[in-house]
């Protein structure tokens, strides 16, 4: 399986630019998620790699092969659409067979190949039906079939799942992630979902107004979101992002005037004292009971409390905003709106950014 | 960039369209423009007289036969109107009154099916004034009725846009059937919960937004009269004299009996000079409603 | 205005009521009256081609044949008198059908490619050439009518079938690309886009994919073009010179040119057996007909 690379790549629509000098690349057998907010540019991104849209500039490689010219049919790559794009008029099979229309197979190996994908997507009695008599979820392992028969080393994949029920969604998450593991194609999968991103993904690569603000591992995009737009996107209820000052002695002071202690914290570049910073601290990381290695600990009245079954989500006052924190529904049972609770936030799952460049630091 | 053969194909399977545009279409415009500034008579000559290349034009203005079919163009525009009248009062009473849709709207849309010679041999046939319906409705003793049309010079071109509204009443009953179509049912709810009395709703409710279709039909409608020219043939041929003649047949009349290939040809530009302004209309409606559509999508 | 106590009838308003209410006996009474003038040509034709000249002479346009004789319908068909040949309209049939069908399989298959060039293959420079072609949709034929001469001179084919479904063939193909166009943007974007990743071949992805879905805009185009070729008579009186002449131009020779004594009932069996074929086609797919006068209409 080859690695993916894009060098340089520009891309305008007229007088906008939607992509600017983006560099990235994706190694053999990873499955890459594009994840962002609409209008970032990973659709955009995917439809180039495919040969759907031509580069301004820049090059695009699989392997050692430049295909930045090369027609979509001669890249060897396979794609599965958000609205599946089944063609109306042909049966399941016939979808199948034309997907591997423009290859000079030998009939036997055509229907040996059809045969398999039937058989590993399960959608063998389906073979002779229209997509007009599908259901949503047989429609998109019917597009994911078309994709697999053709055996591409990249498979590019479009919000495929945007269309369907949240049950069926869970379910066509695992089959992708275990289709990846078990045939190990290079992935593309662009998706807005950051569930999606972090179940299936073994590198994220978070893209907004055009441009890659962090490529890792989902846990690294979780647990070190590079920057603030990363620490706020990812992650939902979304990271509490607290304006901060820092104090000599490794130490800093947020709105309320209360401290953090910042001694267990790994910087890159430890800030001087008087920085503005922004302390990241995410929802489910604080405790009731307090640990003996806490950053901080607060004293904070209840606003608001929405419970989903599984968690409760308080929502404290803090200064002039609200801190949200999530905690079992047990201890939430006895919490009413206007208690005050004491919260405190472990040392070593702080995130620390520079209030001005946005970086983590 | 390498040329894609994916970006070839396309623009190669549009050839023979780009061709007939470029040679049948704009190419054989600009030769007939030429001709009209020459003074070709039965073959195209193609030296052009500077001192005065309008001259075909002057002639042309000061020929009887083409200020006749001006006037008749006219005329016949205000007459043929009345199918856009009567196609909407016909389409109302079909949208109000559902019993009989189908077959209304067959009935009325059948004329359209048929070739517009065939309907001038079939009003010839009833005009006739021995045998038609004046000799008819004389039998009943209704003796002061004179429906000898096509023989009379001031009645000629009555009878043709009789049967011109005759022939396109149901195209024009179609398109406003789909225009009272498109309205949406609460509207009717809403004026009758406000107790307005149906004609007002019409008047000041359904027509008002129907102003694009009967803008369409308008165009529709000016543009077949330009270029009426079967019904002329089949009904007057021109006559009686030149009473009914119209700028399509004068135009082909220059054409194939005078030999006059100049005067023809600036005949010719003269209808496409009229179409064009009733064209520009359009146009300009076209690119009005784009502009009020991505306003309202952006 | 009293609120009503069950308040299903306000949603339902234009629709009428079970009971027929005095307007809208108006109505129906208006309607069959439009309908009856609407029939009247129709009849009248009908009538009198079935009548004896004699009977005609009697001048009741209205009534009905004392004697139904098929005389006049094969006099018409086989005899009469078109111009300088008395071979009757069979000979504008065949001609008729002879132009038809190549003019119809030229137009529907330039403007079908063109349309679908233009709709899903993004070449550039689609825009200005649609716009190009909307307005050639609307030029009056005398301007282009000499010069289309000469051409079909020097092609070698003028006076022919082929002069006049060539120029059946140009005059269709800006209307039914506009309207193959319409219909083709309609396809789902991301179809056209798996087909290109698929085959990215211009042809098959057209006649394996494209085809298939054109079903219904086929048929309505395929009407429409049946009966403007079938009815037209100025293309065919231009460019079929003598020899190619189709049957509307047979019958307008047939009508006008008649000297000595005028058969009336020949002259409208001759009018209703042209009108026939276009008539048949309009009266079982009265649908598709309706359609493809809204696909033609709203061009832009």
């Amino acid at each position: 399986m080859p690695r993916v690379s894009f060098e340089h790549i520009v891309k305008k629509f007229g007088a906008l630019t939607v992509l600017d000098d983006l560099d990235l690349t994706v190694e053999s057998g990873d499955f890459l998620v594009l994840l962002g907010p609409s209008g970032c540019g990973k659709t955009t991104l995917l439809n180039l790699l495919a040969g759907l849209a031509d580069v301004t500039s820049g090059r695009i490689m699989i392997g050692t092969r430049d295909v930045t010219d090369l027609d979509p049919k001669d890249r060897r790559l396979a794609m599965v659409f958000q609205s599946y794009a089944l063609y109306p008029t042909k049966t399941v099979r016939g979808n199948l067979r034309f997907g591997l229309s423009a290859s000079k197979l030998p009939r036997e190996e055509i229907d040996k190949r059809i045969a398999w994908a039937a058989d590993m997507l399960q959608i063998g009695p389906l073979m002779d039906r229209r997509p007009a008599q599908l259901s949503g979820g047989q429609r998109q392992r019917v597009a994911i079939g078309r994709a697999l028969v053709k055996h591409a080393d990249v498979l590019l994949f479009d919000e495929p799942l945007s269309n369907l029920d949240a049950k069926l969604r869970t379910e066509m998450r695992m089959e992708i992630k275990k289709l990846h593991e078990e045939l190990g194609p290079t992935v593309v999968y662009v998706t807005h979902d950051q569930i999606e991103a972090m179940t299936m993904a073994t590198r994220i690569a978070i893209m907004n107004g055009g441009k890659i603000e962090q490529f890792g591992t989902p846990d690294d995009v979780y647990e070190r979101p590079a920057n603030l737009f990363v620490a706020g996107f990812i992650g939902s209820p979304s990271m509490n992002l607290l304006p901060a000052t820092a104090e000599d002695g490794g130490r800093a002071r947020l709105a309320d005037g209360s401290l953090i202690d910042l001694t267990a914290y790994a910087f890159d570049a430890a800030p001087s004292p008087g920085a503005a910073l922004v302390a990241g601290l995410r929802p489910e990381h604080f405790t009731l009971a307090a640990p003996a290695e806490a950053a901080c600990r607060l004293d904070l009245p209840v606003r608001h409390i929405e419970r989903t079954g599984s968690d409760a989500l308080l929502s404290l006052a803090f200064a002039d905003r609200r801190i949200t924190v999530r905690v079992t529904p047990t201890d939430a049972a006895h919490l009413r709106t206007g208690d005050r609770v004491a919260v405190a936030f472990p040392k070593d799952r702080l995130n620390l950014f520079d209030a001005r460049s946005g970086r983590r630091i | 960039m390498g040329i894609r053969w994916s970006r070839l194909t396309p623009q190669l399977a549009l050839t023979p369209a780009v061709a007939i545009t470029a040679i049948a279409f704009i190419g054989s415009i600009g030769w007939t423009i030429l001709l009209s500034l020459t003074s070709s008579r039965r073959l195209p000559d193609y030296a052009i007289d500077w001192t005065n290349p309008f001259r075909q034009y002057d002639r042309l203005f000061a020929d009887v036969g083409w200020r006749i079919s001006l006037s008749n163009l006219i005329v016949l525009a205000i007459g043929s109107a009345l199918a856009i009248v009567f196609g909407f009062v016909l389409a109302a009473m079909i949208e109000r009154e559902r019993r009989g849709e189908d077959f209304f709207r067959t009935v009325f849309l059948y004329p359209l099916a048929i070739s517009l010679i065939v309907t001038g041999v079939a009003w010839r046939w009833i005009f006739n004034p021995a045998l038609g319906i004046e000799s008819f409705l004389h039998s009943l003793g209704m003796t002061w009725v004179s429906f000898n049309w096509l023989a009379d010079g001031r009645t000629a071109m009555y009878a043709i846009i009789l049967a011109s509204v005759w022939q396109s009443s149901g195209f024009y009953m179609a398109l406003m059937l789909a225009g009272l179509k498109a309205i949406n049912v609460e509207i009717w709810s809403a004026a009758r919960m406000d107790g307005v009395p149906l004609w007002r709703v019409y008047i000041e409710v359904i027509i008002p937004m129907m102003k694009f279709t009967f803008l369409t039909c308008a165009i529709l409608l000016s543009l077949g009269v330009i270029k009426a020219y079967d019904i002329i043939v089949a009904m007057t041929n021109g006559g009686p004299g030149q009473s009914t003649w119209l700028p399509a047949y004068f135009t082909i009349k220059a054409l194939s009996a005078k030999g006059n290939l100049a005067f023809a040809s600036a005949a010719a530009v003269m209808m496409l000079a009229i179409t064009a302004v009733v064209f520009l209309p359009l146009v300009l409606l076209t690119a009005w409603q784009q502009r009020v559509r991505k306003g309202a999508a952006g | 205005m009293t609120v009503s106590a069950s308040p299903a009838p306000a949603v339902l308003f234009p629709r009428p009521s079970k009971r027929i209410r005095g307007r809208s006996i108006a109505v129906l009474v208006f309607l069959a009256m439009a309908a009856l003038f609407f029939s009247v040509p129709l009849y009248v034709l009908v009538v009198t081609s079935f009548k004896t000249m004699d009977q005609i002479r009697e001048g009741a346009i209205f009534s009905l044949p004392e004697v139904w004789t098929f005389d006049a319908w094969r006099y018409a068909w086989d005899e009469a008198c078109s111009g300088l040949t008395c071979e009757g309209l069979k000979r504008g049939f065949v001609n008729s059908l002879e132009i038809l069908f190549p003019s119809l399989i030229a137009s529907i298959a330039i403007s079908a490619v063109t349309g679908y060039a233009l709709a899903l293959w993004s070449v550039r420079w689609a825009g200005g050439f649609l716009f190009l072609l909307f307005l050639c949709a609307f030029v009056p034929f005398q301007i282009i009518m000499y010069p289309l001469i000469v051409i079909t001179v020097n092609m070698g084919v003028y006076g022919t079938i082929w002069a006049v479904a060539f120029i059946h063939t140009v005059l269709a193909m800006p209307v039914l690309t506009l309207i193959f166009r319409n219909y083709y943007k309609d396809i789902p974007p991301e179809i056209i886009k798996a087909a290109i990743m698929d085959s990215g071949s211009f042809w098959r992805i057209f006649v394996e994919i494209i085809l298939p879905m054109s079903g219904n805009i086929l048929i309505v185009v395929l009407i429409m073009q049946i009966t403007s070729i079938w009815n037209d008579y100025l293309i065919g009186v231009t460019f079929g010179g003598l020899g190619a002449q189709p049957m509307t131009v047979n019958l307008a020779n047939m009508v006008t040119v008649t000297t000595g004594t005028v058969s009336y009932n020949v002259n409208m069996a001759a009018a209703l057996q042209t009108a026939i074929p276009p008539l048949a086609i309009y009266f079982v797919l009265g649908k598709f007909f309706v359609q493809g006068i809204a696909a033609g209409a709203v061009k832009g």
